[in-house]
């Protein structure tokens, strides 16, 4: 992901540079402060044509030790990560790595969970969840017809996994579906809009989480940071997707730090968003230690897949 | 593909706060891929008074891609080429978002006018001038705008050349036309009164 996204901010930031240090009347350098704005855009979409080639919006399901074998020459850490991730969890699904990983991985964890389960229940719920925050948009002053097809495009996913329906899918029309870009990236644009608006809505409790990643304000962060396409997604935005829409999102992590417990063996971490809605239930009384996220995602520094329990 | 009935629902929502914003946004023709848009400049800049055209083209992917701008009309600004009408801003390259729209866009480049932002330029030698010369800066962007950005400056060439036909000498059509905003008759009058 990182390794990606550098090059091509580096060529703006060495063009911006030679741009000022050029003296005065030179002319030429219209042409060629045209140039790098289109070559800039060029580039971004060969690498990302390029990437589209290696890896599918969603991948297949393959087995953890596919992820192992990726590593053999690598950290022994992380060799010794994937071991104990083994005893958990059985296999893994990537997703494109091209900053909407979150989203997309999301999208199918969801979907894939509502057709094998049947959770009518869960289907009315969300439901209620996705109508609010579009009222929120509403009140944000969002206009209709800017996030209005994205949220009927999720609307008609969520209807076509539920069987019975003249539009039910099976599982492998999921994942065609699912690698279609007119459909994922409409699902990943409704998945902006929620957390966005999710954002705006709890600005307060958002803001010291915000100023912890960028120097704006929420409403700048969410402009620039939430809604353009491509925006990788951090820790705001896993919480703000998962508390707008009521669903628990576990997040394992896989990285280099070895948080041994002091017995000498590696552990791996992971952390479980559990939504607002979900965690104070109110009189009901239920407690936090009973809900296990369904949703459960691999995190790479700089990338998410889908990750399957034994 | 361009959604093109999102663009439809775009045309109307602009249409109907006209009044209020100013900005217009018009098809060129049957085909809306390519439209025009119109900015008043902003009270207070040197830019005010001027009413400013923008080409706008939709790639096929909108709008997940970002809709292609330039000034058609030649204006004075540090992050618009004063050469071809480029455009440098965030929110027409890698800031765009689905979320924004053509009318968005043109707010946004409205208020580019009201705040340039010399140290991110698009044209060197504006934005030279903007942090070298401020005054000169002012002097140069109003020119334009009278020159190229106000209805009356259509055609100001042809004025001149039928004043000085009467017989009035060229620099003194120039700063009499000038002086009443370009109105030909009004001119005419002044100068025989003078």
């Amino acid at each position: 992901m990182q390794n990606q996204e550098g090059p091509v901010a580096d060529g703006e930031k060495e063009s911006s540079e030679s741009l000022q240090a050029l003296p005065p009347n030179e002319f030429e350098i219209e042409d060629w402060a045209n140039f790098v704005d289109d070559d800039v855009m060029q580039q971004q979409s060969a690498i990302h044509a390029e990437e589209a080639k290696k890896v599918p919006f969603v991948g297949d399901k393959e087995p953890l030790s596919m992820l192992a074998a990726g590593y053999e020459s690598g950290s022994p850490i992380l060799l010794e990560k994937i071991k104990v991730l083994g005893q958990q969890y059985a296999a893994i699904r990537r997703t494109r790595g091209d900053g909407n990983c979150f989203f997309r991985s999301f999208m199918f964890s969801y979907l894939e969970h509502i057709l094998e389960s049947q959770d009518q229940a869960e289907v009315d719920r969300i439901k209620g969840n996705i109508e609010e925050c579009r009222k929120m948009l509403q009140t944000l002053g969002y206009a209709d017809f800017t996030f209005e097809d994205f949220f009927v495009l999720f609307l008609e996913q969520l209807e076509s996994v539920i069987p019975g329906n003249e539009t039910s899918i099976s599982h492998d029309e999921l994942i065609i579906q699912s690698q279609d870009q007119s459909v994922s990236d409409y699902v990943v644009m409704f998945f902006r809009f929620v957390t966005s608006a999710e954002i705006q809505k709890r600005a307060e409790f958002f803001e010291p989480f915000v100023l912890g990643l960028t120097n704006a304000s929420v409403e700048q962060f969410c402009k620039s940071s939430v809604e353009p396409m491509g925006e990788e997604s951090d820790h705001v935005h896993i919480t703000a997707l998962s508390d707008a829409l009521g669903v628990p999102i576990r997040v394992v992590y896989l990285d280099r730090s070895s948080c041994d417990s002091g017995t000498g063996s590696v552990s791996v971490n992971h952390h479980d968003f559990i939504p607002t809605s979900v965690a104070n239930p109110g009189a009901k009384g239920d407690t936090t230690e009973a809900i296990k996220p369904f949703i459960m995602l691999l995190y790479r520094p700089g990338h998410y897949d889908i990750l399957y329990p034994k | 593909m361009v959604d093109f009935a999102r663009v439809q629902k775009e045309l109307q929502e602009c249409s109907r706060d006209m009044e209020a914003s100013g900005i217009r946004v018009s098809p060129k023709s049957d085909n809306l891929a390519g439209l025009t848009g119109t900015i008043p400049g902003p009270i207070g800049t040197p830019y005010e008074g001027g009413s400013f055209e923008i080409d706008i083209t939709l790639p096929d992917g909108y709008p997940f891609e970002p809709p292609r701008m330039k000034f058609v009309t030649k204006v004075w600004h540090p992050n618009i080429s004063s050469q071809s009408g480029a455009i440098c801003l965030d929110i027409l390259k890698d800031q765009w978002s689905p979320a924004l729209t053509l009318k968005t866009a043109l707010v946004s480049i409205q208020a580019l006018l009201s705040a340039p932002e010399p140290d991110d330029p698009q044209d060197a030698v504006v934005a030279q001038q903007y942090l070298r010369d401020y005054q000169t800066f002012v002097g140069t962007a109003r020119y334009w705008t009278e020159s190229f950005a106000k209805a009356s400056s259509l055609g100001v060439e042809e004025k001149v050349q039928r004043l000085v036909e009467m017989g009035f000498a060229e620099s003194l059509v120039r700063s009499t036309l000038e002086a009443v905003g370009g109105d030909e008759n009004l001119a005419l009058e002044r100068l025989c009164s003078s």
